[in-house]
C-alpha cells in the first residue's frame, strides 16, 4: 500500500479552498501552510497556459529529508506517509535543506503569533493548542492527514472514498481537483487518472519518487452530454424533493410530499 | 487525533453563507467553542467548502467584532464611540424615522444593503412597511439587469443555466461571459455544480480579457475590450442569421420580432465586431457556430457586464441570442426553476405591495425606469445630496459599503458625510460605520437562525446557530424585527421564531415550523421534479406560451418599447474609451477595468480575516508584461492609476493573461486595519476613486465600474513599495495601546 494524490491542473482554479481546509483541519500557526499554491503563467509563442500547480509534501518514496535527518524524527511509513516525530525532531534543520520541493517548515517562534497578534487567542486557537500541539523549534509539513487516515482505517473507513478517511484539503475542493488513494492499487482512482491522463510528478528528474501526481488536458471535446443517472435524479440527497403546489397545479402534476427518504 | 478528556462534542448542521452562499457546513463543537468547520456530503454542494467559508472560524473571538451597539461622540472619521442599551440605540432609530415620517414623509427614509445575504427581503419588507421605496442596493450594477430583462422574457426573471443533468442532459456548448464562475467569490456554491458539468462539455467558450486556468484550456477563448460586450453578442447573431444556424422551430413557434433583429444586426460583420472588440474576426464566427450548432447551450454572465453604463442593452443582446439559438428551457440552457413547497421566499416582502404613492417618489424613477422601478438609483441620490437638496433624512444601512462600491468616491463621500442621521449594522467598523451615527453589532451565520434564500431559488436552507454571537451582537432578523416593531408595528412579529415560522409556513402541506425546517435543513425541488419547457405548459400562460405581452420569447420587447426605450439591443460605447473620447484616450492611453474577483474575498469583506488576507496582502493589478514594459513599470512595482477623477496606487503584477492595452485593477477594496480618520484607507486602492458617475445606463443607472481609460505610472519613490501603504499621511496599523479607549472596547477579546 503507498498513499498518493493525483492532482487535476484542468480542474484546480486557484481557490485556496484546499489551503484553508489544512489549515483549519490541523490547527496551523498564523504564519504556517501546508499546503501551498504555486502560480505558472506564461505566454509561449501566443499561447497563453495559467496554470496553478498545488503543492504540498510528496511523500516522496525515497525522501532526501528523512536520509538527512540526524535524529530519525523524520521517518517513511509503511503506507508510504512521511512523518516527522516532534518528539525527536531537535530543529536542525537539515530537512528543510534537503527537501528539493521546499514542502517543510521550520516552526519558528515569530510565525506563531497568535491569529490577532496583541489580542487574546481565540477558542479555536485556544483549543488547537490541547488538540494539536505545534512545537515551536520543530520542523512541520504536510502529513496527508494521517490523523484522518488512521482513524477513518480503524472505522473500517477507505481513504480516497470515505471522507472520514480522506484528507480535509481533497474532501473541500469544490472543483474536485484532487483525488486520494492507494497508488499500488492498480484499480484505485489514482492508477486509473494517472494512466488515462499520463500523470506525472514535479521535478521526477530529482529522483525522490513523489507520490504526488500532476495530470493536464483541455476541457471540452467530451463525446456526450447525457447526464448519468445519479445527475438526472438529484445526486443522491436524503432529502425528498418538493414542488411549489401552485407550480404543480399549473404543470398539471401532484405535488410531491416532502419526507425524508431515510 | 486522540481525545484527551471528555468533553462534550457535537456536529451541528447549517448554511454557510460566507459569499451568497449556499453551501451545507458541518461544524464541531467542543465545550462551546467550533473545533472544526467542513462541507456537508448530504447536499447539494457535496461536502466541500471555499476558503471564505472555512476561514469563518476566524470571524468567531475576532478582536476586531463590533460587539455592543454605539453611539459617535466624535466627529464623523474621528473614531470615538460610546457604548450605549440596545433599547436607547432602537429608541432613537424609530424615533428618528417617525421624525422624518411625520415632517417629511417616509420616502426621505432611505433603507440599504449590500449584496444580496439572505436579508434582501427584510431590507426591502421593512422599506415597504415603513412607507418607502428608496431602497439602496447593489443590484444595479450586480444581477438586477439580468434579473429584469431575463423577466422580460419568462416574467419571473430568472434564467439560471441549467449544470444539473436533472433534464437528462448536460450543457453541450457553455459561454462564460465575464466571469469565472468556478471561483467567483459571489456564488461559490455554484462552482461545484459548473465544474461537474464541464465533464460532459464539448465547447467551452470563455469570454474574457483575462486568463484563467479554464480559459486557457477552453476550446476557444475570446478577449474582447472592456465595454463591448454587445457589440460581440449582436456579431454572433449576424453569423448565425447570415449563416442560417439559428433554431428554426423555437425561433419560428415561440418568438417576436425575428425580423427586426435580423435587420439590426445586420451591420454588425465580424470584421466590425473584429474592430470594435480588438479581436480576430474568426472569433466571432467560431463562438456562433459552436453556440447555435452544438445545443444545448447556457451562457453564464458576470456583474461585470452590469458594471457598464450599456448593461441593459448588453443584457438584452445576450438574452436574444440564447433565443435565436433555442437555448431556453430545454434541458442544458437556460431555465427558470420550479419552486420548492415553500414557495418564492421574496414573497414576504412582495405581500406588502410598493404603492404608486412609494414608487412616485423613488429617486431616479423618471430616468432610470428598470432599475429604479423597486430600489432608487445611488448615483441620482449622490447627485441630489450633494445638490443641496437633501431628499435622505435618515439612512438604515444594512452591511454593504456603498463607499466602496459607487462610482466616484469623492462624489459619494461628500454626500454620505451630509447625510442627517445614518445608522449602520455590521461585524466590523469599515467606511460606512465610520460615517454613522449609531452602529449595531451584528451576527455571523455561525451566530444566528435564519432562512437562506439559495441564489437560483430552487431551494432554501437553514442557517442553524452554532455559537453565541460575541457582547450583545444580534441577527440581521432580529435587528429588522425589532425596528420594524417600532415602526410599523402590524407588519412585523412577536418574535425572531414567529417570523421564522411565518416565513416557512407553506412547507409540509402548510404545517412546518421553523424548528422542523431547522431539522431538516432544506426545502428544494430538484432531479426529475423539475421541469423543462414551461412555455409549452400552462405554467407561465394558460394554454401555453411566455408571459410577455405578446405571449412570445420577445426579440423586440413590446414592454421597454412601452416606457420608451429602443425595443431591441443597440451599443453603446463607454462613457470614455478609444472610440467615444479618442481626445482622453490620448492622455489616459489604456482600457481600465477592475472585473476580477479573488476567491478568497468577497467584494468588500475578508480583508480582516488573516487566513484570508494571507493569500493577496495588497491590492494587485493586472498588466501585460509588454504593456507594462511600454509604460515603464515592473512586477512588484507599487504603481500609480490615474483617471480624470483622480488616482489610485496598487501593487503591479505582470500577467500575460491579460489582454495588452488592458489595466485590470482589483476593485472593492479598502484597508480595515487603516484607522478610522482615513475611513479605514478608503482612498488608497479603491478603484472607484477613478470611476465616473456621469455617464449611468438608460434602463438601470448604471455606471461605467468596468470599462473606462487610465494612464500608469511608477510610484515615484521607489524605496516606498509595500511601505506606500503605511505612511504618515495614511495611518498605520495601531496597536491595542493606541487605541482610543472607547475603540479599544470594541476590539478587545471577551
Ligand atoms: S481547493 Fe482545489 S481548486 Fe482550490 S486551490 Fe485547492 S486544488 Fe485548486
Ligand atoms: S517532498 Fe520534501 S519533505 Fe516531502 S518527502 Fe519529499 S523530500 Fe521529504
Ligand atoms: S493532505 Fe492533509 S495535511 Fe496534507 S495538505 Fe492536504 S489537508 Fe494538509
Amino acid at each position: 500500500m503507498r498513499w498518493g494524490m493525483v492532482i487535476n491542473l484542468a480542474k484546480c482554479m486557484r481557490c485556496h479552498a484546499c489551503v484553508a481546509a489544512c489549515r483549519v483541519e490541523h490547527f496551523l500557526p498564523l504564519h504556517v501552510t501546508w499546503a501551498k499554491l504555486i502560480a505558472h503563467e506564461v505566454d509561449e509563442g501566443g499561447v497563453v497556459d495559467v496554470s496553478t500547480y498545488p503543492v504540498r509534501c510528496n511523500h516522496c518514496a525515497d525522501p532526501p529529508c528523512v536520509h538527512a535527518c540526524p535524529t530519525e524524527a523524520s521517518y517513511r511509513r509503511e503506507d508510504g506517509i512521511v512523518m516527522i516525530d516532534s518528539d525527536k525532531c531537535i530543529g536542525c534543520r537539515y530537512c528543510v535543506i534537503a527537501c528539493p520541493y521546499q514542502n517543510r517548515t521550520f516552526l519558528s517562534k515569530d510565525k506563531d503569533p497568535g491569529y490577532f497578534p496583541g489580542y487574546a487567542k481565540t477558542g479555536f486557537e485556544r483549543k488547537g493548542r490541547k488538540l494539536y500541539p505545534h512545537q515551536v523549534g520543530t520542523t512541520e509539513k504536510c502529513n496527508f492527514c494521517v490523523e484522518r487516515i488512521d482513524a477513518g482505517m480503524a472505522k473500517g473507513r477507505r481513504p480516497g472514498i470515505d471522507r472520514d478517511a480522506t484528507p480535509a484539503c481533497v474532501n473541500t475542493c469544490q472543483a474536485r481537483a484532487l483525488t486520494f488513494g492507494d497508488l499500488d492499487d492498480p484499480e484505485s482512482e489514482v492508477s486509473k487518472l494517472i494512466r488515462k491522463y499520463n500523470g506525472f510528478q514535479l521535478r521526477a528528474e530529482y529522483g525522490t519518487d513523489p507520490s504526488v501526481y500532476y495530470i493536464d488536458y483541455r476541457i471540452g471535446g467530451a463525446p456526450s452530454n447525457k447526464a448519468p443517472e445519479h445527475a438526472r435524479t438529484g445526486y443522491n440527497m436524503k432529502h425528498a424533493s418538493t414542488v411549489d403546489r401552485d407550480a404543480a397545479r399549473r404543470l398539471g402534476r401532484s405535488t410531491v410530499k416532502g419526507e425524508a427518504k431515510q | 487525533m486522540e481525545r484527551r478528556f471528555m468533553v462534550d462534542r457535537k456536529v451541528i448542521r447549517t448554511t454557510c453563507k460566507s459569499c451568497h452562499g449556499g453551501c451545507g457546513v458541518l461544524a464541531t463543537v467542543e465545550d462551546g467553542v467550533i473545533v472544526h468547520i467542513q462541507g456537508n456530503p448530504d447536499s447539494l454542494t457535496r461536502g466541500t467548502m471555499c476558503s471564505k467559508g472555512l476561514s469563518s472560524i476566524q470571524h468567531i473571538d475576532n478582536p476586531y467584532r463590533i460587539h455592543y451597539p454605539m453611539k459617535r461622540i466624535g466627529e464623523k472619521g474621528e473614531g470615538r464611540w460610546g457604548r450605549i442599551s440596545w433599547d436607547e440605540a432602537l429608541d432613537t432609530i424609530a424615533g428618528r424615522m417617525k421624525a422624518a415620517i411625520e415632517q417629511h414623509g417616509p420616502s426621505t427614509i432611505a433603507i440599504s444593503q449590500g449584496t444580496g445575504r439572505g436579508y434582501n427581503r427584510y431590507t426591502h419588507r421593512l422599506a415597504r412597511s415603513i412607507g418607502t421605496g428608496n431602497i439602496i442596493t447593489p443590484g444595479y450594477v450586480c444581477h438586477s439587469p439580468r434579473l429584469g430583462l431575463y423577466g422580460l422574457v419568462t416574467g419571473y426573471g430568472r434564467l439560471y443555466c441549467d449544470y444539473h443533468g436533472w433534464g437528462g442532459e448536460f450543457p453541450k456548448t457553455q459561454i462564460m461571459w465575464a466571469k469565472q464562475l468556478e471561483i467567483s467569490s459571489a456564488d461559490s456554491e455554484m462552482a461545484v455544480w459548473f465544474i461537474n458539468s464541464l465533464e460532459y462539455c464539448k465547447n467551452l467558450i470563455i469570454i474574457d480579457p483575462r486568463a484563467s486556468a479554464y480559459a486557457s484550456r477552453a476550446t476557444l477563448w475570446i478577449q474582447p475590450r472592456p465595454g463591448t460586450d454587445c457589440a460581440l453578442a449582436l456579431g454572433m447573431m449576424n453569423v448565425i442569421i447570415e449563416e442560417e444556424l439559428w433554431d428554426r422551430e423555437f425561433v419560428g413557434d415561440w418568438t417576436f420580432g425575428f425580423d427586426e433583429l435580423r435587420e439590426r444586426v445586420r451591420d454588425f460583420t465580424p470584421q466590425k465586431v473584429s474592430d470594435l472588440c480588438w479581436i480576430p474576426r474568426e472569433h466571432v464566427i467560431d463562438a456562433a457556430r459552436m453556440f447555435a450548432v452544438d445545443t444545448p447551450g447556457c451562457i453564464q454572465v458576470g456583474s461585470s457586464l452590469e458594471r457598464q453604463a450599456n448593461c441593459g442593452h448588453t443584457l438584452r443582446a445576450i438574452t436574444c441570442l440564447l433565443g435565436l439559438t433555442g437555448n431556453v428551457e430545454r434541458p442544458g440552457s437556460m431555465v427558470s426553476w420550479v419552486l420548492p413547497e415553500t414557495g418564492l421566499i421574496e414573497d414576504f416582502f412582495l405581500e406588502l405591495p410598493l404603492t404608486e404613492e412609494m414608487r412616485s417618489r423613488i429617486i431616479g424613477i423618471e430616468k432610470y425606469k428598470m432599475g429604479a422601478a423597486r430600489t432608487c438609483n445611488p448615483d441620482t441620490m449622490v447627485k441630489a445630496i450633494n445638490s443641496g437638496n437633501a431628499p435622505i433624512e435618515v439612512w438604515f444601512s444594512v452591511g454593504g459599503q456603498q463607499l466602496v462600491h459607487m462610482a466616484n468616491t469623492k462624489e459619494v463621500f461628500e454626500a454620505i458625510k451630509k447625510v442627517e442621521f445614518l445608522v449602520h449594522v455590521d461585524l466590523f467598523m469599515g467606511p460606512m460605520a465610520e460615517a454613522a451615527d449609531i452602529v449595531l453589532p451584528a451576527a455571523h451565520w455561525l451566530e444566528l437562525d435564519d432562512v437562506y434564500d439559495m441564489h437560483p431559488r430552487f431551494m432554501i436552507e437553514a442557517h442553524n446557530k452554532v455559537v453565541d454571537p460575541p457582547g450583545e451582537a444580534k441577527s440581521d432578523a432580529w435587528i429588522f424585527n425589532e425596528v420594524g416593531r417600532r415602526v410599523a408595528p402590524q407588519h412585523w412579529f412577536e418574535s425572531v421564531e414567529d417570523m421564522l415560522d411565518y416565513q416557512v409556513r407553506k412547507g409540509s402541506d402548510g404545517t412546518m415550523t421553523w424548528k422542523q425546517f431547522s431539522e431538516r435543513l432544506v426545502s428544494g425541488c430538484w432531479g426529475e421534479d423539475q421541469v423543462y419547457y414551461k412555455y409549452k405548459t400552462d405554467y407561465w400562460k394558460e394554454g401555453g406560451g411566455f408571459p410577455t405581452p405578446t405571449g412570445k420569447f420577445e426579440f423586440a420587447s413590446k414592454h421597454l418599447e412601452s416606457l420608451g426605450y429602443d425595443p431591441l439591443p443597440v451599443f453603446r460605447e463607454p462613457g470614455e474609451s478609444p472610440n467615444s473620447t479618442p481626445e482622453l484616450f490620448k492622455e489616459y492611453p489604456l482600457v481600465l477595468s477592475s472585473g476580477f474577483r479573488q476567491p478568497f474575498y468577497f467584494l468588500g469583506q475578508y480583508r480582516n480575516i488573516p487566513w484570508l488576507r494571507s493569500y493577496m496582502e495588497y491590492p494587485m493589478v493586472q498588466i501585460h508584461p509588454e504593456t507594462a514594459a511600454e509604460y515603464g513599470v515592473e512586477d512588484g512595482d507599487i504603481i500609480w492609476i490615474e483617471s480624470p477623477r483622480g488616482r489610485i496606487r496598487q501593487k503591479l503584477r505582470a500577467f500575460p493573461g491579460i489582454k495588452k492595452g488592458v489595466v485590470m485593477a482589483t476593485a472593492n477594496c479598502f484597508y480595515p486595519e487603516e484607522p478610522a480618520r482615513t475611513f479605514h484607507g478608503l482612498f488608497i486602492s479603491n478603484p472607484n476613486v477613478l470611476t465616473s458617475n456621469n455617464h449611468l445606463d438608460p434602463m438601470y443607472g448604471s455606471p461605467d465600474l468596468t470599462c473606462l481609460l487610465c494612464r500608469v505610472y511608477r510610484a515615484s519613490d521607489q524605496d516606498l513599495k509595500e511601505n506606500v501603504f503605511h505612511t504618515e499621511q495614511f495611518g498605520t496599523v495601531p496597536t491595542v495601546e493606541q487605541m482610543a479607549p472607547a475603540e479599544r472596547m470594541t476590539r478587545q477579546a471577551q
